[in-house]
């Protein structure tokens, strides 16, 4: 399957400052079968354990460095790589129509902490074409996975005239998305999402945020994609 | 030769190479198929039909399975499939033990599947007489993922799909087909039998269509209705001839 999507998010977490993007839609499944229920969340996954209503697997999301010389917030704070976290993910569903979710991801990068993801999702077929989904999202960081984007050290803070932050892992946001899909034919399907979440802990009381930026991060996104079949002999 | 040109060289061969051994790949293909003469079929898809749902269903959703070896349905595959290849192949009868084959399932552990190749090679030796053809057409049950939900579904069936709006049911018959080399016992050729072209919205990697005059509430005993079994039979029927087409293996389209 392939597709073009478009998301207007924040520039960097934590920042007030929106803008739109193109998103690639990417997926290979099975000739004739539908895609699994997915989230604008999750990460990029494989289920190699799959009971149906367990699945598990490796999961990987890819995190855009930080530039500071692209924003005038970030004047002083220095770049952060771009940041690959490599991990693991498990899904269960009590029943059809609800998804429980959990990742638990490795940063290599820019950050070398520790991220985990937990998510619940009510799955409506409206229509036999037409699906709505809702719940709730939470994220947990370790130290080494917030300081690089919210921490402010003595240099920083002089280069700044932030005051300096040690900002420390924990409850790193809470929010809640709902998406919408509808299944034109077999072969394309149109979707639109949003995704809220309000900064936690250190991340949320860092300097940058509160001086500079918003606790409040909302993604809205919109999409399009075709499903076709090829064959490897 | 300066390192640019050298690096060139080795590129270029490395392709050739890679296409050469693709070509190969599909010569043999086709080569093990052009020096096939006696066939033998073995089919163990339909003893049993499994009533599922899916979709927006209640908290009790586990399927129910129904014995329907009376329908005689792998006899009908076996019978179909003999009358679509016996322009190209000498189709001889071949006695199995169908339930060996039955109870060959996947493991939910990808890795366990690759790891441990293909059930069905052992089987085709140990338990399928008279052995000696040059090839062995094996048909059993597939399976596929249904609706956007983690609900996989197998075999014969009929699955309701709930939705707020409305429910609907949809009958499905999904099975796959291996060529076995007579000799070796490896797999010449591998297909799942693909969706039909009125297989609906909710599509299932299989033959499978709406069916709106049967409920599974009024079916009572599965293997005395006998619209569900029409219905089951006549996906086979129009399946199997284009599966066995798309193999290359039978011209009947």
């Amino acid at each position: 399957m392939v597709g073009v999507g478009g998301e207007y998010k924040p520039d960097f977490e934590g920042t007030n400052r929106s803008m739109l993007s193109p998103v690639p839609i990417f997926s290979i499944r099975r000739a004739g079968s539908t895609e699994q229920f997915r989230g604008p969340r999750d990460s990029a996954s494989i289920a190699l354990i799959d009971f149906g209503d367990l699945r598990a697997g490796p999961a990987a999301k890819f995190v855009s460095s930080r530039k500071a010389n692209n924003y005038s917030e970030l004047n002083g704070l220095g770049d952060v790589k771009t940041t690959v976290e490599l991990g693991g993910f498990v899904e269960y569903y009590p029943v059809d129509w609800f998804r429980t979710r959990g990742e638990l991801r490795q940063g290599i990068g820019g950050h070398h902490g520790v991220v985990a993801d937990l998510s619940a999702d009510v799955i409506v077929p409206l229509i036999q074409r037409l699906t709505i989904s809702a719940g709730p999202r939470f994220t947990w960081e370790s130290t080494n996975a917030t300081s690089p984007y919210f921490g402010i050290d003595a240099v920083q803070a002089l280069a700044t005239g932030l005051p300096a932050f040690d900002a420390k892992g924990g409850a790193h946001s809470v929010g809640a998305g709902a998406q919408v899909s509808y299944r034109i034919n077999p072969q394309w399907e149109v979707h639109a999402y949003v995704e809220y979440e309000r900064l936690l802990g250190d991340a949320a009381k860092s300097p940058l945020v509160t001086l500079r930026g918003s606790p409040n991060q909302t993604t809205v996104g919109i999409g399009a994609s075709y499903a076709f079949d090829f064959k490897i002999r | 030769m300066c390192r640019s040109d050298r690096r060139a060289s080795f590129t270029a061969v490395v392709l050739v190479a890679v296409s050469v051994s693709a070509c190969a790949a599909f010569d043999t293909r086709d080569t093990k198929l052009q020096a096939v003469k006696t066939v033998g079929i073995i089919s163990a898809v339909g003893d049993e039909i499994i009533f599922a749902k899916g979709g927006l269903t209640g908290l009790n959703n586990r399927s129910q399975s129904f014995p329907i070896a009376s329908w005689g349905l792998d006899d009908l595959i076996v019978q179909q499939a003999t009358t679509a290849l016996n322009g190209r192949f000498q189709v001889q009868p071949v006695s199995y033990n169908r339930a060996a084959f039955t109870a060959i399932k996947d493991s939910p552990v990808a890795p366990v599947n690759l790891v441990r190749g293909d059930a069905f090679k052992k089987l085709v030796q140990t338990e399928v007489s008279p052995q000696g053809l040059d090839a062995y057409i094996v048909i059993t049950k597939a399976k596929s993922s249904f609706g956007s939900g983690p609900r996989k579904i197998e075999g014969i069936g009929l699955i309701t799909y709930g939705t707020v709006m409305e429910s609907y049911n949809q009958v499905h018959a999904l099975y796959e087909i291996r060529v076995f080399d007579g000799k070796t016992f490896e797999i010449i050729e591998k297909m799942t039998a693909p969706p039909l072209d009125d297989g609906g919205q909710v599509t299932i990697a299989g033959p499978s269509r709406r069916i709106d005059e049967i409920s599974p509430s009024d079916t009572g005993n599965p293997a005395a209705n006998e619209k569900l079994h029409a219905a089951i039979a006549d996906l086979v029927a129009r399946s199997l001839s284009t599966t066995l087409s798309d193999m290359h293996l039978a011209d009947v389209r």
